[in-house]
């Protein structure tokens, strides 16, 4: 049925006698790796005196592994007979390679408590080392607006595209489809009270202030954030980020600084698409659940929505910004040379932005409630 | 018998990308337990013919076949049952980057070989000292391994279900020459004493002078010479004096 050839070979097999020489252990058949199971357990099975003869005249074929079988399972110094050229070598061959190899050190695993020392270092570590990009990545900022012709202007537009315009669908469709969803539940709460009005101000002052920017922000860590430790952190394993050195430039300039002042200024304004279009979908579901016309809904708006609030959540916007572009590009420019650390690496930056984002929010909301904003 | 000791069959392959056609019949047999080189330019198809040897990019035209079995037109479990029985060393090892050494090498062994617990571990040692590593490397990640230790670990690799035949793409690029040279040997005894069949892929003159049985030199497409390096040195081509005339320089 099967076409490969191994499976018509004889099975390996082996036989005690004994004749003028003692005990004879007679192997037939083709004694490899395929049959390495059975060959072991028939030689496990035996009862072998230490004098043994081995008559290996019959042996079909013999590989290294199996002869890894015999050399370690029959007692040393059997005398082998009938022993063809080839075979002699194959066992002298694994002979030399296992004689006098120390078995392999084991698998160390560390302990619990080892392992949360380590990573709790890690992390301290990790952290150090992302203010320290921020500080370097801050002064970089300050010296590029100090001395503009320092700006790479065509990386930072490649860049913009990248992180602004080509995020612009994405950012759209999902703060339409959020401003809907929220839209709707604070409708379905406030229709029992007849205050369905008073959506608008929820949906305006939420969207603005809140959602928009967070929903924004997690948006571009997942595209931009780990985007830029992938980029970089293969550059680094081509070793382009040491050619940039090696030709005199910076890679935080040439890299870095591009990358940062792009999604600084690109996360604004998709902020402001996104508090646009939630708003608009919060306008789309009001009309058919509530009686809000799109009319009532946009002078409501104007009554309701005080554009401190826009101010306060486009504000956060370049913080996000410099957190997200901050933790991506430090991670992709640390990350180990192999492929393995790249994927570790990504996934890091996704997680650790959007945990900054929320922490930073959480900052935002006692700083801007304490100036009463 | 006589088709048996046939281990590889390319017959009239023609591959093209796009408009440039890579190569235009290229045919060649390997015979069982020879060390064979295929060289050429940069851009003759060498490292693409290699792939289609070993079923991963598909000819254009032409047929192949490895350990008698068609690559390219057998059924999936046909060639699943060769794919045990060759090992293929790629040019920068491909070691699974997550797994240590060992693991690496046991990966094929616990898939595809029913190894009794208590034999795993001997055999691991074993196929890291066949790739002339000690056990010491055996815990380490791919990472921390320098190139040669790498190609070392992946030649192991290769070896973990004892092939009847071994591909290896460019094995000394990259390594010193002392290195490369305790390579060659290591190939040559391979060859010779677990009668495996190699076919490699190389630009190393000192490789080629010193342990492999038969050269295909591929050129323009197809098969330029095919012979023992006394027959292909006296092949008159431009290409390969100069191929060769690189070695001379050295000498005198």
């Amino acid at each position: 049925m099967n076409d490969a050839p191994r499976d018509t070979r004889p099975r390996a097999h082996l036989e005690r006698a004994s004749d003028a020489a003692g005990d004879v252990l007679r192997l037939t058949g083709s004694w490899r790796l395929a049959g390495l199971e059975t060959i072991d357990a028939e030689l496990r099975a035996l009862q072998l005196p230490a004098r043994l003869t081995v008559d290996a005249s019959q042996l079909a074929e013999l590989d290294s592994a199996a002869a890894l079988a015999l050399l370690t399972r029959l007692p040393p110094g059997v005398q082998w007979r009938g022993l063809a050229a080839n075979d002699t070598r194959i066992i002298e061959q694994v002979r030399s390679r296992i004689e006098g190899v120390p078995n392999l050190p084991p698998h160390r695993r560390e302990s619990v408590l080892e392992a949360i020392g380590h990573r709790a270092n890690g992390i301290a570590r990790m952290g150090h080392g992302h203010l320290a990009f921020l500080g370097a990545a801050v002064l970089g900022i300050v010296g590029t607006i100090l001395r503009p012709r320092r700006l790479r202007v065509r990386e930072l537009s490649a860049q913009f595209e990248q992180v602004c315009l080509n995020a612009i669908p994405v950012v759209a469709l999902v703060t339409l489809l959020i401003g809907v969803v929220v839209t709707y539940l604070l409708g379905l709460q406030a229709k029992q009270y007849g205050a369905n009005i008073f959506v608008v101000d929820g949906i305006g002052i939420g969207a603005t202030r809140e959602f928009a920017p967070i929903i924004v922000a997690i948006i571009v860590a997942g595209r931009s954030g780990a985007a830029f430790t992938a980029q970089l952190g293969s550059m680094r394993m081509t070793e382009e980020t040491d050619a940039i050195q090696t030709l005199g430039l910076s890679p935080l300039d040439v890299l870095v600084l591009p990358r940062v002042i792009a999604l600084m200024v690109a996360m604004p304004l998709l902020v402001f698409i996104g508090d646009v279009m939630s708003l608009a979908g919060g306008m789309l579901i009001a009309e058919p659940m509530l009686d809000i016309t799109p009319q009532t809904f946009l002078e409501r708006l104007r009554d309701a929505l005080d554009i401190s609030h826009v101010y306060v959540g486009l504000s956060k916007a370049p913080v996000f910004a410099l957190a997200i572009a901050v933790i991506g590009c430090h991670m992709g420019m640390t990350v180990e040379r192999d492929t393995r650390a790249v994927g570790m690496a990504t996934t890091s930056t996704v997680v650790q932005s959007i945990v900054s984002v929320i922490l930073l929010d959480a900052a935002f909301a006692i700083f801007y409630q304490e100036l009463g904003i | 018998m006589a088709r048996d000791d046939v281990v590889i069959e390319v017959d009239r392959v023609v591959t093209r990308f796009g408009a440039q056609a890579v190569h235009d019949g290229v045919s060649f047999t390997v015979r069982r337990g020879t060390l064979v080189a295929l060289i050429g330019g940069s851009g003759t198809g060498k490292s693409v013919l290699l792939r289609e040897i070993i079923g991963l990019q598909r000819p254009t035209e032409g047929r192949i076949r490895l350990l008698g079995t068609d690559m390219w037109s057998s059924p999936p479990d046909a060639l699943n049952a060769v794919r045990r029985r060759f090992g293929m060393m790629f040019q920068d090892g491909a070691l699974f980057s997550s797994l240590t050494v060992a693991q690496n090498v046991a990966v094929p062994l616990i898939e595809h070989a029913s190894v009794p617990p208590s034999l795993l571990e001997p055999l691991i040692r074993l196929r890291l000292a066949q790739a002339g590593l000690g056990p010491d490397a055996a815990g380490k990640m791919p990472s921390e391994l320098s190139g040669g230790m790498r190609k070392r670990a992946a030649i192991a690799r290769a070896l973990a279900l004892e092939p009847e035949v071994l591909f290896l793409d460019e094995p000394t690029s990259g390594l010193d020459p002392t290195t490369a040279r305790g390579f060659d040997a290591l190939v040559r005894s391979l060859v010779d004493d677990l009668g495996i069949t190699v076919f490699l892929v190389t630009h190393d003159l000192d490789t080629l002078l010193t342990v492999v049985d038969r050269i295909i030199v591929l050129a323009r497409g197809a098969v330029l010479a095919d012979g023992t390096m006394r027959e292909i040195l006296a092949v008159d081509d431009p290409w390969i004096r100069s191929y060769f005339s690189v070695r001379a320089t050295v000498n005198s």
